[in-house]
């Protein structure tokens, strides 16, 4: 290290005030580990930021004192993929959920402009107050950050809305490895933001500037090319009426069918398969009443929900089952539709986010192996995991992107005080991971331990070129080192 | 093409591809939707026709010069008029006018016409007919049955290829009027070439002297109606003749004629013919068949470069080509079923051999034909039909080179068929073509 | 300057003698191009519609051939320039030691998943060649506002995006799935689950991690400095209605079996503020096939196929602002729920449909738009044009563009050197149902009249000044070092980043950066070129 912790505790006070350094051991401790198996490092310090200007000076200092900065959106307890545990020695930890603002929303533009620090919880009440709602992903945690959410990726529940893998992020302000600040897409000017707010721009063409778009190269990133500081994240209008359908089958080749043509023809909002016990999860609190719903509902079930908005909503609403009617009749598929679950607990959980990881309600831990995969594959990679893994497996089937690929997700429910039982766990987690990899599952979002793996399954070239792209936006590997193929 | 407008026009060209294309909104599929042989065959631009557009710019700028080069990628072209209408859609282009204006600047520079051609413009001089056939033996194919009337107003007028080498369209073309009841003369030893194959080379100085010879012998009968079963001669005839000079007979093809003695009961057809059969549209039939209309109007200046005619000036787009009667005839025989192919009237896929290609570029005429047979198969078609002999020629060439189990026949013969006649059948195996 | 007869020998054991030519004759025909005239203006050169003459123009077949001719190229100090369907300046050399690598025939498309709909192409598929493919499943794709004989490869990876459907069908680049790419070293990259050793495909084009898309494009594309891409996957949608495409009579006035539940809404909006009200009510409403604001002449234009026919569409031309809404559907209940709804925001904003009243569109127009041939009539006034601007974000963001370009635009049309459409000549379009929105200026001119090309890129060039100084976003053809040089320190410098990606991607700059970025100057002495 080129100074001391002293030194750079001071200095680090000295740019964002000395109420947002930390070296408290226990806080420093909570950042070495998450909910995921990856062990890491401890790291020197936390700071908190609360302007741009910080991370800029931040970085910059790093990049001249050769320490490692690991962003971190939100002080949640429930970070469970690992990449935000320091991998080597030397590291701060960047806090930005002091960042915190909701800058501006616009209903008429439908988008809304957030620091890192603003969470689901904060977010989605000021959001319905205008009439708008954000794309989010499945039941995502109170206090997540939103921004963070989108930068990863996360799939969201309304595929017809997914125009482009990377909605709902827009632009983005981001202070690249160097320490450089940039804008992203429209956010580039010409022009400060408020001169472009002048000339009536709201930053929602995400692409560009000109010939390159750097927020498709930062998202996904996990922090390793550059912080963002705001994004904004396209909304959607708040529906006036939603009509929820749930549909059983033990087979879910007639579900993916089903829900094949409603998403080509673009005839619903949320659409998602789960299988029984996942959605169990999904409404149920307590261990008992999830085993107990779980038990009542077929194996698969495919949640799907149509609106309307407005003065004809109820015409809309009509029309889209008329055409959704004779799309089932045409299918003749052996579709159970009978109700289980209120329909108000469905929106419930679609729309709002939970006070913790819905996940853990079932054992109290779980691990969580995703990837993306096409229409005819989503069976064969269920089969798989279900060979190995026969208990306590949570599966949740996303349609993305308008229907071009699926988001395939294995929950695996267990007791963290059942050291046997861990144990086997991450046996499979990893025999599993490794499998799904090797049958070309792609890990499009690769996290942990799971990096090596993936990028020994595909092409030099792409590391070649990642590579190249980590050179020229942190050159210095400041930033988040150890995680993708960077190292 | 007057050198004015042409002078201004290679300026223009858009490069947007267009003219490889078939008209956008007639698309059906991948695999028929280009228009060009000579692009499709060749791939380098400069081969289509906005490509020879901006050839014939490059030139007249001194970018490039006269060469063997130039003149073989402007031969290597069938004059087929793909890209003028495709072009025309929307523009006020003349590709195919263009491309022909530069072939006479070619003849003109001592580079054209290919030595192929001027080979057969030179038994066209001697022989009267391009394929060094003796003059004499032009009436050859006519059978000693056939009646024919010295006094007729109507003239068949059968043309060279037919005359020496689809000698089955000649004499079905004739039993059909006989067997009509239509008297009809024909010209014995006064039929010559009608320089179609000159025109297209560019040579237009002795395509001059010709069409002047055959107008007069023509006019001096006092014939009243040509026929023709050439699509080269007919469009050659009704388009090209007037733009040199004017001329009082009616010119009809077959099709429109013998369409018509079936409307008004003259010919009956009474026998079937069971074959399922798609036309080929001859491109001297269809889009260049259209007859340059005379614009007397004004360019009126609206505002600054912009400037609108007055009475809007008429644009050959090929929608006034023989493209109604030869479906009607085929929809008419018993027992035929008839289907289309993909590319059909303005837009019809050249046969391969107009303009001089099949003597310089046999390969070119012959691949392109073989493209042309598989399109008529992919119809489900058994039978492929045409109205043109050199379309004759040169599909049947590609049916044997490819192995295709399609029958051609000319429409001329499905008539006979259809009236229960028997078919003429060519005693040599494989007449060759100029 | 011409080719060394060992270096053409090599290329011609790539791809064969008869797919290279180093003549005179051919790589003059691919030296020239629309709008090159303003381009060499705008360089100081003579205002000569050729550029640059490559020195030879290859044509592979397979990814494999494009590689080697990359690679001998690396190895020579050869740049090349890529192109498919090739319309534009955009698809020049802009030095004479090039060569042009014409994909014309690399024309496959490799695949069509319906399940997960998409499909792949190589570079020479034009839209119209996919769209009938796909329509026999039931699809479609998203059409470049160049028209159906342009290839949506091109678009998607290297040039621009917006077109007539984006309501609907969203914007080129953002329907872009897998990749394979040649990079100017010469290296294959295949982007997102291509990139797979076992059991790659095409369904994504991101990651794992980082999108590579993200330097492959921007909102403008590379135009073949970054190198050369051979096959993509493009995002497949719901064809709008009945997919039966009958087309009757013949060119040009063709007849169209107008489909079932298909119906055609220009309303005049009265100005641009209402338009902007239109225009976000509608979109939201998440009904429209096509939805475009166009000035009263050019609506008229779409209609038209010649400046003859144009005249007499004077009920059209004297709108004041309209917008042209053109909604389908494929159940009539589909159908009766999106007519109501306009009716009501008809109603409700006090708007009147000319289309059954003042003006019936010969039925062609349907078959023009379903198959994007609309943006082509852009060339029937004057026979040449090219548009200005071309930033995208709000619709008040386009307006304000489109209002703050009228006096600029009627200046030169003062001067006779642009045609008239008073000013307010543009083309505004929606995106995925009113996300976001451009505008672009198309402007006539006349590519023959000196003046009126030099006036052209005069005007072309002040619209860029204006759109820096008013803050209008960035216009589309901020592209060659000059513009980036220029706009950059106004736009977070982000020519150096871009700069850095070409000095990564292409050491060597062999591929053609004359409209993308060249590295820098120091950065090549520093490796010797």
């Amino acid at each position: 290290m080129g100074m001391t912790k002293d030194i750079l505790y001071n200095k680090l006070a000295k740019i964002s005030g000395s109420k947002n350094v930390s070296n408290d051991t226990k806080e420093l401790e909570e950042y070495s580990e998450d909910m995921s198996f990856i062990s890491g490092k401890r790291p020197n310090l936390i700071v908190w930021p609360s302007k741009a200007q910080h991370v800029e000076a931040i970085l910059k200092l790093a990049n001249n004192s050769n320490f490692s900065v690991i962003p971190v959106s939100s002080s949640s307890r429930y970070r469970h993929h690992g990449d935000t545990i320091p991998k080597k020695n030397n590291s701060i930890i960047l806090n930005l959920s002091k960042m915190n603002k909701v800058l501006s929303i616009s209903r008429k533009n439908r988008v809304v402009m957030v620091e890192p620090g603003v969470t689901f919880e904060d977010l989605i009440p000021k959001l319905k107050k205008k009439g708008v709602r954000l794309l989010i992903p499945l039941h995502p945690t109170s206090n997540k950050s939103v921004l963070s959410s989108a930068l990863e990726r996360e799939p969201i529940t309304i595929p017809r809305y997914h125009w482009d893998s990377s909605d709902p992020l827009l632009c983005t302000e981001v202070i690249f490895g160097t320490g450089d600040l940039f804008r992203t897409g429209t956010a580039a000017g010409p022009g400060t933001l408020k001169q472009q707010k002048r000339s009536g721009q709201n930053q929602i063409n995400p692409m560009g500037p000109t010939q390159f778009s750097p927020f498709r190269v930062i998202q996904g990133a996990q922090g390793s090319l550059g912080v963002v500081t705001w994004a904004t994240i396209k909304l959607e209008l708040l529906p006036s009426i939603q009509k929820v359908f749930h549909l059983q089958s033990q087979n879910i080749q007639d579900l993916l069918d089903f829900q094949f043509e409603l998403l080509k023809n673009r005839l619903c909002d949320e659409l998602l398969i789960l299988n029984n016990l996942n959605l169990a999860c999904l409404i149920k609190n307590t261990e008992q009443d999830i085993y107990e719903l779980s038990n009542s509902l077929k194996k698969w079930n495919l949640i799907f929900i149509i609106t309307g908005r407005g003065m004809l909503a109820n015409e809309k609403i009509s029309y889209l089952e008329g055409d959704i009617n004779e799309i089932k009749n045409k299918l003749d598929l052996n579709l159970t539709s009978k109700n289980n679950i209120e329909d108000q607990e469905i929106i419930r959980v679609l729309s709002e986010p939970a006070l913790k990881p819905w996940k853990m309600k079932l054992k109290g831990s779980y691990q969580e192996i995703f990837f993306l995969t096409s229409f005819e594959r989503i069976s064969e990679f269920i089969s798989l995991v279900e060979t190995k893994i026969s208990q306590n497996l949570g599966i949740y089937i996303q349609p993305i992107n308008q229907g071009t690929s699926y988001h395939c997700e294995f929950d695996l429910f267990y007791d963290s005080q059942d050291g046997t039982g861990v144990k086997r766990l991450k046996e499979l987690f990893i025999d599993t991971s490794k499998d799904l990899i090797s049958l070309g599952a792609f890990f499009n979002r690769p996290y942990g331990d799971w990096a090596e793996d993936v990028y020994k399954s595909l092409d030099d070239s792409i590391i070649m070129a990642l590579k190249k792209v980590k050179k020229i936006f942190d050159p210095n590997n400041i930033l988040n080192p150890g995680v993708l193929c960077f190292d | 093409m007057k050198e004015e407008e042409y002078q201004q026009m290679i300026k223009r060209c858009l490069r947007c591809s267009i003219c490889k294309w078939i008209p956008q909104l007639q698309i059906k599929s991948q695999k028929y939707a280009t228009a060009c042989p000579a692009i499709d065959m060749y791939n380098f631009h400069p081969y289509s026709g906005g490509g020879k557009i901006i050839l014939a710019l490059a030139l007249e700028t001194g970018r490039i010069k006269f060469s063997e080069e130039l003149r073989d990628i402007v031969y290597k072209c069938t004059a087929c008029g793909s890209c003028d209408v495709s072009c025309k859609f929307l523009n006020t282009l003349e590709p195919l006018e263009i491309i022909m204006k530069l072939r006479e600047k070619l003849v003109d520079a001592g580079y054209g016409p290919m030595p192929e051609q001027q080979h057969y413009i030179k038994s066209v001089k001697i022989n009267n007919n391009p394929y060094n056939e003796s003059h004499r033996n032009r009436l050859d194919w006519l059978p000693n049955d056939v009646k024919i009337d010295s006094e007729a107003k109507i003239l068949y007028y059968v043309g060279c290829t037919s005359s020496y080498r689809r000698r089955e369209m000649a004499v079905a073309a004739a039993r059909i009027m006989n067997a009509a009841g239509v008297p009809f003369n024909i010209l014995t030893d006064e039929e010559f070439c009608c320089g179609s194959p000159i025109l297209r080379t560019g040579d237009t100085k002795t395509f001059e002297e010709l069409l002047n010879k055959n107008i007069n012998v023509i006019e001096s009968k006092g014939i009243e109606t040509v026929v023709f079963s050439c699509a080269g001669c007919y469009d050659t005839f009704k388009v090209d003749y007037l733009l040199y000079k004017a001329y009082k007979f009616r010119v009809l093809h077959t099709v429109e004629f013998f369409n018509e003695l079936i409307d008004n009961g003259q010919i009956k057809l009474t026998h079937e013919v069971p074959l399922t059969v798609t036309y080929h549209d001859p491109c001297h039939l269809g889009r260049n068949a259209e007859r340059y209309e005379e614009w007397r109007g004004d360019i009126v200046d609206l505002m600054p470069l912009i400037s609108i005619n007055v009475p809007p000036k008429p644009k050959r787009t090929g929608s006034k080509g023989v493209y109604e009667p030869p479906r009607n005839i085929l929809k008419k025989i018993p027992g035929l079923k008839f289907v289309e192919m993909e590319r059909i009237r303005e837009y019809s896929y050249c046969c391969g051999a107009g303009a001089g290609v099949k003597s310089a570029f046999p390969e070119f005429a012959l691949k392109t034909a073989k493209t042309r047979i598989i399109e008529a198969e992919d119809t489900g078609a058994d039978t492929l039909t045409s109205a043109c002999p050199f379309c004759s020629t040169n599909l049947q060439d590609g049916i044997e080179e490819s192995g295709s189990s399609l029958k051609f026949y000319d429409i001329n013969e499905l008539i006979i068929k259809a009236l229960g006649l028997k078919l003429y059948v060519l005693k040599d195996t494989k007449p060759e073509v100029a | 300057m011409v080719l060394k007869k060992e270096i053409l020998n090599q290329f011609e054991a790539i791809v064969g003698s008869d797919n290279v030519n180093d003549g005179e004759v051919i790589t003059n025909v691919y030296a020239y191009n629309w709008c090159m005239e303003i381009f060499n203006f705008m360089d100081g050169k003579e205002p000569s519609p050729f550029s640059d003459t490559p020195k030879a123009v290859i044509l592979p077949a397979i990814t494999e051939e494009v590689q080697k001719i990359v690679k001998l190229c690396n190895k020579y100090n050869i740049t090349f320039k890529a192109q498919s369907t090739g319309l534009g300046p955009w698809n020049q050399p802009s030095t004479d030691n090039s060569i042009i690598v014409d994909l014309r025939r690399m024309n496959n498309i490799v695949k069509i998943d319906e399940k997960n709909l998409y499909a792949v192409i190589e570079p020479y598929v034009s839209g119209a060649q996919l769209q009938t493919e796909i329509m026999k499943y039931g699809l479609n794709c998203h059409m470049p506002g160049a028209g159906p004989q342009v290839s949506p490869l091109a678009s998607a990876t290297s040039m621009n995006g917006p077109g007539f459907t984006s309501p609907s069908t969203g914007h080129s680049a953002r329907n872009v799935l897998a990749v394979e790419w040649v990079l100017p070293t010469g290296d294959i990259l295949r982007l997102g689950s291509l990139g797979l050793k076992k059991n790659p495909d095409w369904y994504n084009g991101d990651g794992p991690g980082p999108s590579l898309r993200g330097i492959m494009r921007g909102w403008a594309g590379a135009k073949s400095g970054i190198g050369i891409f051979t096959q993509v996957a493009v995002k497949l949608f719901p064809y709008p209605c009945s997919t039966k495409f009958n087309v009757t009579g013949n060119s040009p006035n063709y007849n169209f079996d107008i489909p079932d539940f298909m119906r055609l809404y220009i309303i005049d909006c009265g100005s641009f503020k209402y338009l902007e009200k239109v225009f976000l009510r509608v979109e939201e409403e998440e009904i429209s096939f096509i939805c475009s604001h166009l000035s009263g002449f050019a609506t008229m234009a779409i209609f038209a196929n010649s400046i003859d026919n144009l005249m007499d569409k004077s009920s059209i031309g004297i709108m004041k602002v309209p917008i042209v809404i053109l909604i389908a559907a494929r159940t009539k209940r589909e159908f009766d729920y999106k007519q109501k709804v306009l009716k009501m925001l008809l109603e409700e904003l006090k708007l009147t449909n000319i289309i059954g009243t003042k003006y019936i569109p010969e039925s062609i127009f349907y078959a023009e738009a379903l198959r994007s041939n609309l943006g082509l009539h852009g060339f029937i006034t004057t026979g040449g044009f090219q548009s200005t601007k071309g930033g995208c974000d709000t619709a008040a963001m386009c307006l304000r563009s489109t209002k703050s370009n009228i006096r600029l635009k009627k200046k030169y049309i003062k001067k006779g050197v642009i045609a008239n459409d008073f000013g307010e000549g543009t083309w505004m379009s929606s995106y995925e149902s009113g996300h976001f929105f451009h505008m672009e200026s198309p402007t006539m001119f006349d590519q023959t009249n000196k003046n009126s090309v030099e006036g052209m890129a005069e005007y072309m060039e002040k619209s860029n000044e204006l759109d820096l100084l008013k803050h209008l976003g960035a216009p589309f053809f901020v592209e060659g070092d000059k513009n980036h040089d220029f706009f950059g320190p106004y736009m977070m410098n982000y020519h150096i980043w871009l700069r850095k990606i070409k000095e990564e991607f292409d050491p060597n700059n062999i591929a053609d950066s004359g409209f993308y970025i060249s590295p820098n100057r120091n950065e090549l002495e520093k490796r010797g070129k």
